[in-house]
């Protein structure tokens, strides 16, 4: 039995794309959800700001943190990336692996 | 003769087989259910200790001074920095471990903060409250993540 590049290579693309799109949503919906809890948050640090409960000072230090806060989510979002590409390349690997095992077997 | 063909075909049919099945990627570290568990704890003790300190104390009176709270900051930030460590230890863990410093970091800074004023408006707290749950929310999300890298069957 030989082993057809061409096909093993158009299975294995089929692979990392279905991997990819079953997860796509995954990522537009944790990013949403982490926009909106900004916005709340923002809206609150600028409430607090015009009420005085917040100076000057405090209302820059506050931003400063939710930037930090930002680059937290930005985290989150690259482990679940990362992850989806992980499940991509392995999903490619299991394609090549059968192939072959057919081959040699 | 043949008996040796036969041998070498099992010996290279074998290799072959553990070269291909050990061909897998890594990029995130196994999904941990004992620190998503403990992530869900702090994150409720701290909703709790914000919660606990707008409903039953007024920032007018002594009852929001430091030294009221000052065992429940200790409590909190010995499971914040037992957190970081146990991320900080797992290979290809660097999101995460970043995650629980911020977390760690701006606790700290909010609890020097009511250590200096000795007090904290109901505006503050609900601020400190919102922030730490929305970092407690992507420590999860960064946690739950890794769920995601079985293959599908």
């Amino acid at each position: 039995m030989n082993l057809d590049i061409n096909a093993l290579f158009a299975d294995m693309l089929s692979a990392i794309k279905g991997t990819v799109s079953n997860n796509r949503d995954k990522v537009e919906t944790i990013a949403k959800q982490f926009l909106a809890q900004n916005k709340e948050t923002l809206q609150l640090i600028a409430g607090l700001r015009i009420s005085g409960e917040l100076s000057d000072e405090e209302f820059k230090s506050r931003l400063q943190d939710e930037k930090l806060v930002l680059e937290a989510q930005f985290n989150a979002l690259e482990v679940v990336s990362k992850a989806i590409a992980q499940q991509a390349a392995n999903a490619a690997l299991d394609v090549l692996e059968k192939a072959v095992i057919a081959v040699i077997s | 003769m043949k008996t040796y063909t036969r041998t070498f075909s099992i010996l290279l049919f074998s290799i072959s087989l553990l070269t291909i099945t050990a061909c897998k990627v890594t990029f995130v570290p196994a999904y941990d259910a004992q620190i998503t568990q403990q992530i869900d704890q702090t994150a409720k003790a701290v909703d709790k200790f914000y919660l606990f300190m707008l409903e039953t104390t007024a920032s007018d009176t002594i009852g929001r001074s430091f030294t009221k709270f000052s065992e429940q900051y200790i409590n909190v930030e010995v499971e914040m920095n037992s957190l970081l460590n146990k991320n900080k230890i797992r290979p290809l863990n660097e999101n995460s471990t970043r995650i629980c410093e911020i977390n760690l970091q701006l606790w700290q800074k909010y609890k020097e903060e009511h250590k200096r004023k000795n007090t904290l408006s109901d505006g503050v707290i609900k601020l400190n409250r919102k922030t730490f749950n929305d970092l407690f929310y992507a420590m999860q999300v960064a946690e739950e993540g890794k769920n995601i890298r079985a293959p599908n069957p």
